[in-house]
């Protein structure tokens, strides 16, 4: 024993004499590290009587509570003619009070307890967060619970939101990547309820009884999931939760929206916009996290444009050429089906040689795949090692965990998946990127101010104008 | 001290953030009230110089790692603005031994590069008089050194290190005060971080620096000219300070970008990155020793440097408002800002509960006033605008419904503001802004990353991370009568600068 320890003295004293007499430090690729060894901590699954499905995980470090509801419901149920009902809704729960408060009696007893309730409205989900101190958590969860069972949807309130939904939608023309984006949207979700956009004449058309109508179809036991973690003891959380929420008594079992019909076809699109700075998103559809092909797909997107500096298309447009500050690519995976882009913002003259590069950098993938066993490696063990981040805070895991329920993926889908990624090869991406890199599902939108161009558009096909001002070309 | 909420602000500015600096930054969080954070963080310093703060977590394997040098914008020279980012941009190329496959025969084309592009840039800026054929002969040169360079270095190798190792939210961040680096790692990782980021701070290679040039001015075209609120924000900014350097952009005048030089940044780098002007915070499932152990060894070889003292013009007390407009194809906004003292004085404490009380939450008085009621789609208010070394502003932003206009929504800000000189603000209103402080702290905190860019932060720009654990106890001496005081000095019309954006007819 004494000896380890002397030899351990010696250790640090040439350590520390390394430090100060500059000797060379090791290349950083041949540093070796200790195992990491970590069991990520499950949250624990609870089902309430009326059918309420609870994830939960303590976590003592810091006195906070996180609550979130999951309720199946969002714009995707928007009705014709009404876009913007479901956004309109969630908003209206949580400032047009509730059967025992008005709106602004909520708003004050909640700010006194630095509380935060809020609301966001997605395609297919709504979430009602809250955080709040450990100390006032029978308060802020009384408060939560009436708004997720009893809102009054106040008739005051909603115009507000609507006026304020209304500018903010107006004020979407001032911000050039919105406009795109949500073109892309519409494009890439074509002939789709998800496609559909809200627009100042859809808000102002909704009424207090849309709304009415609209909780009562989601607001339901059956039809929520809630993901709680924080400073509270799990067998404490679930009594309270059982007191605040065990009345709520709906009949009804979970909204399943059908997936998107297949997108057929390409098309190359154009807003007009006098902007500095062109944007650019080149959409392909993409396999679904429940596709065989998804694990291949994560690895494709990696390496064309979402893994940095050292992606291609980051490498490439911005790196080398220097045409943009922004550029790279996104993959968003949904459980049945997914979407994928490429993009880039560079200034009106380079306009057309960014979307030259990139059309060429996705040809490049799709015809040849990936080539070089050592990029591959790159992306799989950046993938894998970056993973552990999914399980870096307690609401991470607890939100992870119901969301795997929520999409009806299965339970070992994160335990599987480093060991998935480790098995994509070269075969798989030349298999994979064919299949959804295909020029004839292509769609390329193009905002800016084709005057600036220093090529013309056309070297890419033809457009036609539409009423709202976007020119297309369909194939 | 400026809060979380106006970071929210900023961030919700940018749609798509890649990577890599803001116009003006304040990573800024409140303190923490009741968590302990006095016993957890593990102070060092090294013989160089260095300040090290480390804090245990051990929930999850992973850590956050923040690298803050005392410097940013505001100690360019005239002439030079942008330096301090496009130097942030520069230390993403790597260094001596990292991004290289022949350091000796890439430094020898580098060196050619540098004097190809300083005569081109001395061509360039004689404007009308330049030789066009010159400038040709030059530029292609350039363009052949550029390849040649190429063939010797490896782009992206610090960003592939990283990411291989599992690194996430790589980025860095350049304020008029601050420069951060900051990453996180798996847990058994920081020696990569030690030897990549030492080597950084001791031998950085300025690897593609004319062609990073044009990358930063396409930033600026992205996150200022393609956006009104940031435009309008430049303005404002050059608006309120006369000759303070708050008042030029962290990104740089478009004019000055052109010829960011890179002699200067050079010079720029060794005079500021130095280990006695930096900071190091460690957050995460570590051993303070063996972190130690690792610092020492990487960054103790850093040598220490003389800083030279800073010569900033103050800026002369405003004696009448100042108004600016943009036009623009825009909808309308409205910026309105007050000149006033910055930490550790107590009105800067003051100023937090005012800030508070105007915009945090639905209840806030300014909340209630515009949005409650339809007249405007945001409104926000920032304290510490737009660094906090030097006496700074206080800060409000709002943007009407139309068909309301900026000058209604003066009106009953004024109004408000009013408000808070004559009528004592009632004791429940201050308890509830005090909760919020705090409560905004311990949100600030919960995450790693959080709680490592607060430490640094405040130990660089407040000379000591403990401001934070004295806040509660500044903040529970504010008194109604000290928001009356404050109120009546500082927002005053005299005191007061105007940016509105009008709409192009």
């Amino acid at each position: 024993m004494k000896r380890y320890i002397v030899y351990a003295a010696v250790f640090i004293v040439l350590l520390s004499s390394c430090a100060w007499h500059g000797v060379p430090v090791t290349d950083p690729d041949d540093i070796v590290y200790a195992p990491l060894r970590f069991e990520p901590p499950k949250a624990q699954r609870a089902k309430l009587e009326n059918g309420i499905i609870v994830y939960m995980l303590e976590d003592h470090e810091i006195p906070l509570v996180n609550i979130s509801a999951v309720i199946r419901m969002g714009s995707f149920y928007d009705p014709p003619g009404k876009e913007g009902l479901a956004e309109i809704t969630g908003t209206v729960v949580r400032t047009g009070g509730t059967k025992s408060m008005t709106g602004n009696q909520i708003d004050e007893d909640l700010d006194f307890i630095a509380g935060k309730i809020a609301v966001s409205v997605g395609t297919d989900s709504c979430t009602l967060s809250m955080s709040v101190l450990e100390k006032d958590i029978d308060k802020g969860l009384q408060i939560f619970s009436e708004i997720l069972t009893s809102p009054a949807f106040s008739e005051e309130k909603m115009e507000t939101a609507k006026i304020l939904e209304i500018e903010a939608l107006k004020r979407i023309s001032d911000n050039p990547q919105k406009i795109a984006f949500r073109e892309f949207r519409r494009l890439m979700y074509h002939g789709d309820p998800r496609g559909k956009l809200s627009s100042v004449e859809s808000i102002q058309k909704i009424e207090r009884d849309d709304l009415l109508g609209f909780y009562k179809r989601f607001f339901r036991p059956g039809n929520v999931m809630i993901a709680l973690s924080g400073d509270i003891e799990e067998k404490d959380a679930i009594i309270k939760l059982k007191n605040s929420l065990g009345e709520w008594n709906i009949p009804g079992g979970p909204e399943k929206p059908p997936p998107p019909p297949v997108r057929v076809g390409a098309s190359l699109n154009y807003i007009y916009k006098d902007t500095p700075q062109s944007v650019i998103i080149i959409g392909q559809s993409a396999p679904g996290k429940k596709s065989p092909d998804y694990y291949a797909f994560e690895i494709l997107d990696f390496i064309t444009g979402s893994g940095g500096f050292r992606s291609r298309i980051f490498a490439e447009v911005r790196n080398r050429l220097g045409l943009a500050y922004s550029a790279g690519s996104f993959y968003s995976p949904r459980t049945e089906y997914g979407i994928f882009g490429a993009y880039a913002m560079a200034k009106g003259s380079s306009t057309v040689d960014a979307l030259s590069t990139i059309t060429k950098i996705l040809d490049n993938m799709r015809d040849r795949g990936v080539e070089s066993g050592g990029e591959l490696a790159w992306a799989k063990e950046s993938t894998i090692n970056n993973f552990i981040f999914s399980f870096a805070t307690p609401q991470r895991i607890v939100m992870g965990q119901l969301m795997l329920e929520y999409n009806g993926l299965p339970d070992d889908f994160l335990t599987n998946y480093k060991d998935n990624i480790e098995k994509v090869g070269l075969d798989d991406l030349k298999y994979v990127a064919p299949r959804y890199l295909s020029e004839e599902s292509r769609v390329v939108l193009v905002l800016g101010n084709k005057e600036k161009f220093s090529k013309p558009l056309s070297s890419f096909g033809d457009f036609y104008m539409e009423k709202n001002g976007t020119e297309n070309r369909e194939n | 001290m400026t809060s979380v909420k106006n970071l929210r602000y900023i961030l919700r500015e940018c749609l798509v953030i890649t990577c890599l600096a803001s116009f003006f930054l304040c990573i800024t969080l409140s303190p923490c009230f009741s968590y302990d954070l006095k016993d957890k963080v593990k102070e060092f310093t090294l013989k160089n110089g260095l300040k090290v703060l480390i804090v245990e977590r051990h929930a999850s394997p992973t850590v956050s790692l923040y690298i803050s040098h005392e410097t940013g914008a505001v100690n360019e020279g005239d002439g030079h603005t942008g330096t301090a980012h496009i130097l942030e941009h520069m230390m993403f190329k790597g260094t001596k031994t990292i991004g290289t496959k022949n350091f000796k025969e890439e430094e020898r084309i580098l060196q050619k590069i540098h004097d190809v592009g300083d005569a081109l840039d001395t061509e360039l800026m004689k404007g009308e008089s330049v030789d066009g054929q010159k400038i040709k002969d030059l530029r292609k040169q350039l363009e052949t050194l550029q390849r040649e360079a190429g063939r010797w270095s490896i782009p992206g190798e610090i960003d592939r290190l990283y990411t291989e190792k599992g690194g996430g939210d790589l980025n860095a961040f350049t304020g008029q005060d601050l420069t951060s680096y900051h990453v996180s790692l798996p847990s058994n990782r920081i020696e990569l971080w030690a030897r990549i980021e030492s080597d950084r701070m001791l031998n950085p290679v300025f690897r593609e620096f004319y062609s990073e040039r044009n990358v930063v001015m396409q930033e600026r075209k992205q996150t200022v000219e393609s956006n009104p609120g940031r435009k309008l924000m430049e303005q404002f900014l050059a608006a309120a300070f006369m000759v303070h350097p708050y008042r030029r952009p962290v990104l740089g005048w478009a004019p000055d970008m052109r010829f960011l030089n890179i002699d200067y940044t050079k010079k720029f780098f060794r005079t500021y990155y130095a280990p006695n002007n930096t900071t190091i915070a460690v957050v995460g499932d570590v051993s303070p020793n063996r972190t130690m152990k690792i610092i020492k060894h990487y960054f103790g070889r850093i040598p220490s440097q003389e800083i030279p003292a800073r010569r900033v013009t103050k800026e002369p007390i405003q004696s009448g408002e100042r108004r600016v407009k943009l036009v623009s194809d825009a909808s309308p906004r409205l910026i309105i800002g007050y000149h006033k003292p910055t930490l550790p004085s107590f009105d800067d404490y003051v100023f937090d509960v005012i800030d508070t009380i105007l915009s945090e939450g639905r209840t806030s008085r300014l909340f209630k006033a515009l949005v409650e009621k339809g007249i405007a789609v945001g409104v926000n208010t920032a304290n510490g605008f737009p660094g906090a070394r030097y006496p700074n502003l206080f800060v409000i932003f709002a943007q009407p419904v139309s068909p309301h206009t900026c000058g209604e929504l003066e009106e009953i800000i004024y109004k408000q503001l009013d408000l808070l000189k004559t009528q004592p603000v009632k004791p429940e209103e201050l308890e509830k802004a005090k909760n919020q402080l705090k409560a905004d702290i311990l949100r600030g905190i919960s995450t790693n990353s959080g709680l490592a860019g607060m430490l640094s932060y405040y130990e660089a720009v407040a000379g000591d991370w403990q401001y934070i654990t004295k806040f509660p106890d500044l903040l529970e001496r504010v008194t109604p009568g000290d928001i009356m005081v404050a109120a009546e000095q500082y927002l005053e019309p005299r005191n007061r600068t105007v940016a509105e954006l009008v709409r192009k007819q």
